[in-house]
């Protein structure tokens, strides 16, 4: 099997997540809906939209690049309860994290287990309007997923650094490993489908680094890999005229898809107080290489992954302010992506220009050159209570996301080169509130995100979109898409225990 | 300072909170080939066929007998397979059949002594099992929820399993095509008795007809192998049309196609050209609109604009007015069965009268049905033919009066495009209707020649 325009398999992460936020750069060309399945690190900062660059995130941080760890004093017992919506009953999720930070002399590290749950997306897009017959009835048995709502995921997380250098370098490694059995949206992804089995699972290795100088300046460097495997068994009930009875009849089908994507990066950052007084600035920079290899055919596989490759760099600079009780901070990022999708051509074809593409040929190439933009901003402000032991903190904060990205599809068969231009803006206000006691830390943390959309089924789709997710995915579904629009709100509560 | 900053930066933020939106946005893409092709497919019902189940052996091999036998014929000239021969994908190949009195064999098969050409092209028996709610030109005989339709009236014989068995009851009974006319004698100087019953007189013909099997020993066999438990005197040529269409559905039934390949899944399936024509065959050429469904046609009547050639069916004569021949159904003046289009290309030449001898002059046709129904070349036809073609402007202007409004417009499809629409109805075809000769037998029971 084998498409014309092929379809875009580059790395997604969630646009403003917290997991992945800054090391892997996400590459998206629809405004999907994703929610926040992935955010299940506590995190200080994502009240004010997520600054990070000029700002210490006293919870994400060790989660983002072990070697972060360092900082970390006393052991500690997290936990940060997540719960997320998509609007128009478009599917949610709950998760559970347990998470453990310390430290032994020079050692530090870190574990954390989480359970979650994510629901079915909802209604499938499936019924197009069409003027063929519809066949209403029960659904045969044998469509995979059929009737179960939602499904369980596990994520287990670990990390082992060490001090050197008299404390001021720091290395460290860190382990994620994410058994999957539900990725949000995908769902979505197989318009038309009775049901959705998925399975795989995602490995993330780190290894970081932390140079810290007096005066509050310091660096880190990051280098990861991430592996993302997932198998859909997507049920469908497949229309046939059956001749014998003369009537219209289902039949259950099952497709095996595999989505196979790694991602490879490096990411350092660099932060620094300002002269001026209270101020600091940071800086990042990030090179991700995604890779999504071609699904040998023996390898069963109904919905091809195009094989593809993108390079994503990210530079930006942040700014922070902190003056007494309150704190503001600022980032910028650009993010230049390049990427390519092609599909091959499983046997000579001849071309409508007369030429033959021989086996293994590109039939088909997707030329994406993005810029994305990234601006995040919040503010906090903290009031001491009492003894000054307690407080209370408010955080308000806005993410903004630019996504901007030119195509260059060349169907190499019809001889045909097409350009396209799209476009959108997503925004998260978010907002925060903590209660800090003597050896507790109690936040809640919320968020909006706006800018996205689920299809509709008025968007004629006729076939799987060809999708991936989520550490990786993006698609050129290889059709024109209508969106409904729909707002995903998180809320997390976190908690901060120290263990003594 | 601070504070001011403080301040608006928090009526900043709760103005963008306060404008959280769920905005519905389109979003373009490239559209491939295969997603145009298969939203179309979706859009015109256009799903694969399961084959029919396999048919009891004992019927098909009596049905196989009796359509390649000429003793079913009045004149014992002809079977059901001179017309509908493997040589020719089970139509004739030529552009109006010649029934009994003929001579030659399809495609070269010319007109006896004072003998009329049947008024219309004998359509291939290829795939007629897939469910046709109509069969014949002008859809005289209906078949919808085991109810059939027929001129035969009540005389139909009860139980006739499908539409195909109901078809086979009628061409036995019709004077050009098998019967013959009173006085005409068979092969061997005999009279014809079949010829000697009115044309209303369905029942008697049959009889006659089943009498002549009956009396042959290898037909006794076939049909107490086919019928066990049926007594011969019970038996009538309702059984016969029974086994002629199990013989039809088991042998004739050819839908491994390219195409239907595509309809489960393997993209691979159509070559690029062959999409493209796709994408024009279910938009702008708008074959769809009337060649759709599962068959790929065969729901309804429409007025084309084909030459009028022929003799002639109805009140009109030369005129074939259609459908419109049959009582009520005046608003069908000219209006024809549209035809199912798998394996299309191997049933030339094309229409109810096979005006056309290539796709490409159909598809050409109804680039501009206008202009090619009043500058039809009759050349095309062959020369016995084309003496029959009606060609004069009251012909022309009556059949362009009726034309269906869809072909009122020419459909502008470059030559490039006129290729490609070509291309998809070559996808079509299942290879292995190409050669059919397998299922011509050596001999049949009565020991007429085959051929």
């Amino acid at each position: 099997m084998a498409r014309h325009w092929s379809v875009l398999l580059l790395p997604l992460s969630l646009a403003l997540g917290t997991r992945v936020s800054a090391q892997i750069i996400p590459v998206r060309n629809i405004p999907l809906a994703q929610g926040d399945q992935f955010a299940i690190f506590p995190s200080a900062n994502s009240g004010m939209g997520g600054v990070s660059l000029a700002l210490v995130d006293s919870l994400l941080d060790p989660f983002r690049n072990p070697a972060m760890g360092a900082r970390v004093g006393a052991a500690r017992l997290f936990s940060a309860p997540t719960v997320y919506g998509i609007s128009r009953e478009s599917g949610g999720g709950r998760t559970l994290p347990l998470a453990v930070l310390g430290r032994a002399g020079p050692w530090f590290g870190g574990f954390l287990g989480a359970i979650q749950e994510v629901d079915f997306s909802g209604p499938m897009p499936s019924q197009i309007i069409a003027f063929g017959p519809r066949v209403p009835g029960p659904i045969p048995s044998g469509a995979p997923g059929s009737g179960d709502r939602s499904h369980g995921n596990a994520y287990l997380f670990g990390s082992l650094g060490r001090t050197l250098s008299g404390g001021s370098l720091s290395v460290g490694g860190s382990v994620l490993w994410s058994h999957l059995r539900a990725v949000s949206g995908v769902d979505l992804l197989y318009p038309g489908s009775q049901g959705l089995a998925q399975s795989g699972h995602q490995l993330d290795l780190r290894l970081g680094l932390l140079k810290e100088w007096p005066g509050s300046r310091s660096l880190e460097a990051l280098v990861l890999h991430d592996r993302f495997s997932m198998t859909d068994d997507v049920g469908y009930l497949d229309l046939f005229w059956d001749a014998g009875t003369q009537q219209f009849v289902q039949v259950p089908r099952t497709e095996h898809n595999l989505d196979r994507v790694t991602t490879t990066g490096v990411h350092v950052a660099y932060q620094m107080p300002l002269a001026a007084s209270g101020w600091r600035i940071g800086w990042i920079g990030t090179v991700n290489v995604d890779r999504q290899p071609r699904i040998a055919p023996d390898e069963v596989v109904t919905l091809p992954r195009d094989q593809g490759h993108s390079t994503a760099y990210d530079v930006g600079v942040g700014f922070s302010k902190k003056a007494g009780p309150s704190t503001f901070g600022i980032d910028a990022i650009y993010e230049p992506i390049w990427s390519t999708t092609w599909v091959v051509a499983s046997a000579p074809v001849v071309t409508a220009l007369g030429d033959t593409i021989s086996e293994g040929g590109r039939t088909s190439e997707n030329r994406f050159r993005f810029s994305n933009v990234v601006l995040r901003l919040g503010l906090s402000q903290d009031v001491p209570l009492a003894d000054m032991k307690q407080g209370i903190g408010l955080e308000l904060g806005l993410a903004v996301r630019s996504m901007h990205y030119r195509l260059i599809a060349q169907d190499h068969l019809a001889g045909t080169t097409q350009p396209f231009r799209n476009s959108w803006v997503e925004w998260s206000p978010a907002w925060g509130v903590s209660l800090r006691f003597p050896g507790l830390e109690l936040r809640y943390r919320g968020r909006i995100t706006n800018g996205t959309g689920r299809p509709t089924e008025f968007g004629f789709i006729s076939g799987p979109l060809n999708a991936s997710f989520p550490g990786n995915v993006l698609l050129a579904p290889d059709t024109s898409l209508n969106f409904a629009g729909v707002t995903t709100v998180t809320h997390q509560i976190s908690l901060s225990l120290p263990l003594r | 300072m601070t504070k001011h900053v403080v301040n608006t930066l928090c009526l900043g933020w709760l103005i963008v909170a306060g404008g959280c939106v769920e905005t519905d946005r389109s979003f373009s893409q490239p559209t491939s080939l295969d997603a145009q092709v298969r939203q179309s497919l979706q859009q015109w019902a256009v799903v694969p066929i399961n084959p029919p189940p396999a048919q009891n052996p004992a019927l098909v091999a009596l049905g196989q007998a009796l359509l390649f036998d000429k003793e079913l014929s009045g004149n014992r000239d002809i079977a059901c397979a001179t017309c509908h021969t493997p040589a020719t994908a089970m139509g004739d190949g030529q552009s109006l059949a010649v029934g009994t009195g003929g001579t030659g064999v399809a495609p070269s098969r010319t007109l006896g002594p004072s003998r009329q050409f049947v008024p219309r092209n004998a359509p291939t028996l290829l795939n007629t099992a897939i469910g046709l709610p109509y069969v014949f030109w002008d859809g005289r005989v209906t078949g919808f929820g085991g109810q059939f339709q027929t001129p035969a009236g009540a005389a139909l014989p009860p139980g006739l399993p499908n539409i195909l068995a109901v078809q086979a009851m009628f061409p036995v009974t019709n004077r050009t095509e098998m019967r013959g006319e009173p006085g005409d004698t068979d092969v061997f100087g005999k009279p014809n008795e079949l010829a000697q019953y009115n044309d209303s007189q369905w029942v008697d013909i049959w009889q006659a007809v089943m009498r002549r099997l009956l009396a042959i020993p290898g037909y006794q066999s076939l049909f107490a192998a086919a019928f066990p438990g049926i007594p011969s005197t019970q038996l009538g040529f309702g059984h016969a049309a029974t086994a002629i269409a199990a013989f039809e559905t088991q042998s004739l039934t050819r839908l491994d196609t390219p195409f239907d390949h595509y309809l489960r899944h393997d993209d691979n399936a159509l070559t690029a050209e062959e999409k493209r024509g796709a994408i024009l065959f279910f938009g702008k050429a708008t074959c769809s609109s009337c060649h759709n469904g599962p068959q790929l046609g065969t729901g309804n009547f429409t007025d084309v604009g084909v030459p009028q050639i022929g003799p002639g069916v109805g009140p009109e004569p030369p005129l074939d007015l259609g459908r419109g021949a049959l009582p009520d159904n005046e608003f069908y003046r000219f209006a024809f069965r549209v035809a199912p289009l798998r394996n299309v290309e191997l049933s030339a030449p094309y229409f109810h009268d096979g005006a056309y001898p290539t796709l490409d002059a159909v598809v050409r046709h109804y680039n501009d049905v206008g202009v090619a129904l009043t500058a039809f070349d009759s050349t095309q036809l062959a020369p016995d033919v084309r003496a029959t073609y009606h060609g004069d402007p009251a012909t022309v202007a009556g059949v362009l009066q009726q034309l269906d409004g869809r072909l009122r417009q020419p459909l502008r499809l470059s030559e490039a495009e006129r290729a490609e629409l070509v291309a998809f109805l070559k996808a079509l075809t299942d290879p292995a209707a190409r050669n059919l000769s397998a299922l011509a037998p050596a001999s049949v029971p009565s020991g007429l020649p085959v051929r």
